[in-house]
């Protein structure tokens, strides 16, 4: 069992907040993944020579096997050109512009059956947010970039000061993370991690929660939604198959607070594995909500 | 033979206020050689005498300073607007004023597509046909083989038939914004903004960008024009590559083809230097046809959409302010490196608090890069005030206002977005005129049908389509409408050295008319036929 659609990430933020930055950072390490990533510019995801391999007016081709683009003007025919690629990229990655809403990018991976939501990571410039999202003129588009996301990323700070912190709470229930740690992006959002059954993680990670669930009830897909709206909030993603009670099964991919049910053939039990990370959430929890009746 | 050539005409308005009427014009080389009488070429030798134009008006001819290149190429699809609308080869389509019409003209359409060919429509505007929502059940009556795709006149939505939803795999199980679906979870057809849209679109092959690139896009584009009278165009947002240069270049360069095309890139989705660096490098392909080097700027949205950002009191109805597609910094940013590489804007700006922000940003870019002839132009400029006119000329901005919106969506917005007092002064060509603003007016097609006259008749009238006068004051006489479709708009595009007028040295472009326009009732301005147009002294007529 596996998932054939391309997964797309949305890295949302004003101008300057450090979304080319974490591109980079992406691109150098992409987890064995051959990452396609939609730029503004690529002049400003400064890749390191020696990842190069080549590169022409608009794309940059890695020896990783990544490939970075300008999008131009017009970003959802640049998907669907993305999607005609031979092979098709592991994973693609959309920078927002600087005013863009990271959300109505991810809203094609939601409609287009060949693809995969694949999660929205907002950078967040700690020392200009509390005066952006107050600006009577960009303040509300400001705001609405930080409340689609599923994982805030502050940048320009050694700590999360406390104040932000509180504020963006207000916004999102999102995780908020040192821009610093690409890391834990990249193992929430870009690394494949094992279905049901195989390995999560090649060895066990100090930081991370993994739990796996199996059950034999037969689900319609309105309690199916229902039981997965109540998981635990900490669970960051979970994915795996579960049996329909009309003879057809589910794939389920949640993501932050984005939940994606599809159909596909009855499996032959129901099979499900969650991450999330340490601080937010525990297996007993998990096992507790996946229980009950 | 004579290299020079004379034109006889019943009439010709040379909008040259030195000899404002003639008879006959000279032409040498493809350029204006003298004005005047029969014998208005005497004193620069032998020359023959053409009688082909002796029954028709002539005029300059008419400059579009705002539409784009998909105004030809959307003919490729079934119309399925409201309004009766003339496709490029004449052919009159009927306006549909019901949804059943919507169905029986596409029904016949589709009759005309081999088995299993996309039906794509275009030009459906619900606001007109308020009844009913459009829905997946009408389409499936026109087709239920093939999919059937109607695309709204916004360009925001579109209605699909089952077959196509079938395609782009919609159904109760997929769940995304902008899929719109009835109690029972099932999508009822309607599809809301491009994230919804494309599946569906890439599926059925249709795709602005390249459509804009075909040479039946750019050839159809030339008999568009030649049928509005129009003789030079802009194609504004355009997307060049290397090989869709290569396409323009030559189908432009044809003997007749019958227009110049001014095309501006997107200054969007790339950085500032970058986009500036690309708009000098296409200059230096230009040719007397092909007008390249400029940039078309986005700030805000669309007032109908209520994405405009417009001033305090806002919206009639509540609706928050309109969003920003370019953040006011950086388009700070983009005027001032424009300006500093001398590269003209052309800078969309629907709402009040949007064309604040770019004059604020032209000022300040003018003071760090004084260049006094750029001849920036807002378009649409539909809200801009008195105050900002004033500003506006003091600066050399140039406007480009929607007049044909007083006529579309006047009512509209008079009722449901900014509200009376904003609507009587939208689009505000009085204002600017005496602000001494240099402006011209526009249809903005394909969103609005090209046809200059139509356009001087929306700015001369301001008739709404319920019949009444939107804000008398901001009326133009008939010559400062006729003025506004010609020397006007050459003006706005740096080109009044060359077009605009017909007056000795300038090319020989011309508007045929069946009437004279000055004659007419300003009500039946826009009726005044179009027999063609010549251009570079090279005679299209329809
Ligand atoms: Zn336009």
């Amino acid at each position: 069992m596996k998932d054939d659609r391309l997964p797309l990430t949305v890295i949302g933020g004003y101008l300057g907040a450090g979304k080319t930055t974490l591109i980079n950072k992406l691109l150098t390490d992409p987890r064995g993944q051959r990452l396609m990533v939609l730029v503004n510019d690529f002049g400003a995801v400064n890749i390191d020579a020696a990842l190069l391999e080549s590169a022409d007016e608009d794309t940059l081709t890695l020896t990783n096997g990544c490939v970075c683009c300008t999008m131009g003007a017009d970003l959802f025919m640049a998907i669907a050109d993305v999607l005609a690629r031979n092979p098709r990229p592991d994973h693609l990655i959309i920078e927002a512009s600087g005013v863009g809403d990271p959300a109505k990018i991810a809203t094609a991976a939601k409609a287009e059956k060949d693809m995969r939501y694949g999660g929205i990571v907002t950078v967040v410039d700690a020392t200009n947010f509390a005066r952006l999202s107050d600006d009577p003129m960009i303040g509300d588009q400001i705001k609405a970039q930080t409340a689609c996301a599923d994982l805030l990323l502050i940048s320009k700070t050694g700590s999360i000061p406390p104040a932000l912190r509180a504020q963006l709470s207000t916004l999102t229930g999102a995780d908020q993370l040192l821009a610093g740690d690409v890391q834990t992006v990249a193992d929430l959002l870009i690394t494949p991690w094992g279905w049901p059954g195989t390995q999560l993680f090649s060895k066990p990670h100090p930081d991370y929660v993994n739990w796996s669930g199996t059950g034999s009830d037969d689900f319609s897909r309105a309690a199916l939604r229902e039981k997965i709206s109540m998981r635990p909030p900490g669970l960051f993603r979970l994915k795996g198959f579960v049996r329909g009670d009309d003879g057809r099964g589910f794939l389920v991919q949640a993501v932050g607070s984005t939940v994606a049910i599809s159909r596909i053939d009855q499996p032959d039990s129901t099979s499900l594995v969650g991450i999330g990370l340490k601080d937010r959430v525990n297996t007993e929890e998990c096992g507790t909500w996946w229980q009950a009746g | 033979m004579s290299d020079i050539t004379v034109f006889k005409a019943k009439k010709i308005i040379t909008m040259d206020p030195n000899r404002p009427a003639a008879t006959h014009v000279a032409v040498k080389d493809g350029k204006i050689l003298a004005v005047g009488g029969a014998d208005c070429a005497a004193q620069w030798g032998a020359f023959e005498t053409d009688s082909s134009l002796a029954d028709s008006v002539l005029m300059p001819g008419f400059v579009e300073g705002h539409a784009h290149m998909m105004a030809g190429a959307m003919w490729q699809y079934a119309y399925s607007g409201y309004h009766d609308r003339t496709d490029p080869d004449g052919k009159l389509w009927k306006g549909m004023t019901t949804i059943d019409e919507v169905v029986a003209s596409l029904k016949s359409y589709a009759a005309t597509l081999a088995p299993g060919e996309p039906l794509v429509g275009w030009g459906f505007d619900p606001i007109f046909l308020p009844t009913e929502r459009l829905n997946r059940r009408h389409l499936d009556e026109i087709a239920a083989d093939r999919p059937v795709v109607v695309m709204f006149s916004s360009f925001h939505v579109m209605c699909v038939n089952s077959a196509a939803l079938e395609m782009a795999g919609y159904d109760e199980d997929t769940e995304a914004e902008g899929i719109l679906t009835d109690g029972n979870g099932t999508p009822t057809g309607e599809l809301q903004e491009m994230a919804a849209m494309f599946p569906v679109m890439h599926r059925v092959g249709f795709d602005f960008k390249k459509l804009s690139q075909e040479e039946d896009s750019i050839r159809s584009y030339g008999r568009t024009a030649n049928r509005a009278g129009v003789t030079t165009i802009t194609d504004l947002f355009a997307t060049i590559t290397p090989e869709s240069l290569e396409t323009l270049l030559s189908v432009t360069a044809e003997q007749d083809f019958p227009l110049r095309i001014v095309p501006t890139i997107g200054a969007m989705g790339a950085p500032a230097d970058q986009i500036a660096a690309q708009a000098r490098e296409l200059a230096a392909s230009s040719t007397d046809k092909l007008r390249l080097g400029g940039v078309k700027l986005m700030t805000d949205g669309s007032i109908q959409g209520w994405t405009a950002r417009v001033k305090w009191p806002g919206y009639v109805g509540g609706q928050p302010n309109g969003i920003w597609n370019t953040a006011p910094e950086q388009i700070y940013e983009l005027c001032e490196i424009m300006q500093r590489e001398h590269i003209k804007m052309n800078i969309h700006t629907n709402g009040d608090e949007a064309s604040e922000v770019v004059i604020d940003a032209i000022d300040a870019a003018m003071r760090k890069h004084p260049w006094r002839g750029a001849r920036h132009v807002l378009q649409h400029a539909q809200m801009m005030g008195a105050d900002q006119f004033a500003r506006a000329a003091g600066l050399g901005i140039c406007v480009n206002l929607f007049a044909n919106h007083l006529w579309y969506f006047g009512d509209q917005h008079a009722a449901l977005t900014i509200g009376e007092d904003r609507a009587m002064r939208m689009d505000a060509c009085r204002s600017a005129k005496d602000a001494g603003v240099h402006f011209t007016i526009h249809s903005d097609a394909p969103v609005t049908p090209l046809g200059p006259l139509f356009t001087a008749w929306c700015a001369v009238n301001r008739t709404t389509m319920s019949g009444r006068t939107l804000g008398k004051a901001q009326c133009l006489t008939v010559m400062e409408g006729l003025h506004a479709i010609t020397l006007g708009a050459a003006y706005t595009m740096g080109m009044d050295d060359e077009i605009g007028s017909i007056e000795a040295g300038k090319q020989a472009d011309f508007a045929v008319l069946g009437s004279d326009p000055t004659a007419v009732d300003p009500a039946a301005l826009k009726d005044v036929p179009v027999l063609g147009t010549v251009l570079g002294g090279r005679v299209n007529l329809l």
